[in-house]
């Protein structure tokens, strides 16, 4: 604005600090990691170690799963009052339950957002042998080809007994056979939970049919010995030679089963004035089956949307030991004061 | 955004190629289909007559979804006097057919992207779509019958094979 207030001198410059405001954001992006399941350990975000960080290059560790909507996270931790004397009155308040869920949806379609929307066990649909039964979580698959020594976690090498028709553009899942495992399986990320009894009849396909371990071939070489590229890094690293290799027709998520999907998570908003908000879960357990909704985009056409729901598990903070479920942090804008 | 417009032209260009070869249009000194689109062509005064002429219009794009979804509106533009066989007198009939003609060449309303050169066009990875058009009322003028027809277009941007974002 051109004039003067009337004080005279030369022109006004920015205090350099400014008063703090609401924080103003777009949308928030979600990032998960693996839980070890086995050992109970979860991936942690250390704000103040990571900050702020380029939302399309998360920390190690951490997946981009995209822009969410519709988030939003409920606190149930009920807090009573202790009251005494007659007539009662309020002495202090006691904390008397922890718990805390979270839900949003997702904005796109990936074998993981599909199996953290899922609830439960998401199945890869694999390729079938010929001749096989008709089943809806897929029928018996083709025989797997075999990674051979060498491999990265985006080049994966085969024996020569065969490729198993795999060609670029094929998705394929990467894992053990099944044969005696009990507990927690899944290279990369636990994806699913057997129990001591086993599965009854369980086919050597099975750890594929549920592992997460999956990608996108892009590029196939070799004859008899074939590499394969893949689009992305594969969830559990290098794979080890000995692991099948399966061509992965889409996925299938059911209503049923008794695994819960468990993951850490990471939601980052962004503010327009350079500040960030974060909300760390350390623990998160789906919460509910699959389900969508539908966003119109224009008549008749509509965003089909991955709903998810969770609820917070405890962790213990390290710094004075005590119970939380969830973690929100807030790294000021430049120029803010506080 | 240019994938998509030329997408969609030559999908619509193509579709009524095979649909009625008879509709032609002479330019530049070449028999081409009876489709056009404007701004790709020399300027003129007045349209010409039984051929389809498309016209991009309003644009926008949202940038808060994985891929930007990109939508771009087409208004289909067409108008006849009739033949001069039967002294113009069938001009509600050639405007009705040109209407049964845009609606047959607009279905499937998806399409492969491509990347249009001179040479040779490459398919992308994603689909051109677009929703069934709206038709506005024929107008009349003289013997010249017209109507437009619009029809939003969609897609999604994609990422190129040098890294950097499709224009």
């Amino acid at each position: 604005m051109s004039g003067g207030s009337g004080s005279g001198g030369g022109m006004a410059v920015p205090s350099g600090w400014q008063t703090p405001s609401a924080p103003v954001m777009r949308r928030l992006r979600a990032y998960f990691a693996p839980v070890q399941r086995s050992s109970g350990v979860p991936a942690y975000f250390d704000p103040a170690r990571a900050g702020a960080f380029n939302p399309s290059a998360p920390p190690a560790g951490w997946t981009d799963l995209g822009w969410i909507e519709n988030f939003a996270r409920k606190s149930s931790s009920t807090i009573s009052a202790l009251r005494s004397g007659a007539p009662a009155v309020v002495q202090s308040q006691v904390r008397q339950e922890l718990e805390a869920t979270v839900g949003f949806r997702f904005l796109s379609w990936g074998k993981l957002q599909l199996a953290l929307a899922a609830g439960s066990e998401q199945m890869n649909l694999l390729a079938t042998a010929s001749g096989a039964v008709a089943a809806p979580s897929g029928g018996t698959a083709a025989t797997a080809a075999r990674t051979a020594a060498g491999s990265t976690s985006t080049i994966v090498q085969l024996t020569s007994a065969g490729n198993a028709g795999l060609a670029a553009g094929d998705i394929v899942a990467v894992d053990a056979d099944y044969t005696t495992q009990t507990g927690y399986v899944g290279s990369g990320a636990s994806a699913a939970y057997i129990p001591a009894t086993g599965i009854p009849g369980g086919s050597v396909d099975y750890i594929r049919r549920v592992t997460l371990n999956v990608a996108r071939v892009i590029a196939t070489s070799g004859t008899t010995t074939t590499t394969l590229t893949l689009e992305a890094p594969l969830l559990g690293g290098a794979p080890s030679a000995g692991l099948g290799v399966q061509q992965v027709i889409g996925f299938v998520d059911r209503e049923g089963g008794s695994f819960f999907q468990e993951w850490s998570a990471l939601f980052a908003a962004q503010g327009e004035q350079g500040d960030w908000i974060f909300y760390h879960y350390p623990r998160l357990q789906a919460m509910q089956g699959a389900a969508e909704t539908m966003v119109k985009l224009a008549d008749p056409l509509q965003w089909v949307h991955l709903d998810a729901q969770f609820r917070a598990l405890p962790v213990t903070d390290s710094n004075d030991g005590a119970q939380a479920l969830c973690f929100r942090s807030y790294l000021p804008a430049p120029n803010n004061t506080v | 955004m240019q994938n998509a417009k030329d997408t969609f032209y030559l999908t619509l260009r193509n579709r009524l190629a095979a649909l009625n070869p008879a509709r032609t249009i002479a330019l530049a000194g070449k028999q081409r289909p009876g489709i056009l689109v404007e701004e790709n062509e020399t300027p003129v005064a007045q349209r010409p007559p039984d051929v389809f002429v498309l016209r991009w219009t309003g644009a926008a794009v949202d940038h808060w979804l994985p891929a930007m979804l990109e939508t771009q509106t087409c208004e289909i533009c067409y108008w006849t006097r009739g033949s001069d066989t039967n002294l113009d007198m069938d001009r509600g009939k050639s405007l009705t057919q040109m209407d049964a003609e845009l609606a047959s060449i607009l279905q499937p309303a998806v399409t492969q992207k491509l990347v249009v050169s001179g040479t040779s066009d490459l398919p992308m990875n994603t689909n051109v779509f677009w929703l069934d058009p709206t038709y506005d009322a024929a107008k009349r003028d003289g013997e010249r019958l017209a109507r437009t027809a619009t029809v939003q277009v969609f897609s999604l941007q994609e990422t190129l094979s040098n890294g950097s974002e499709e224009l």
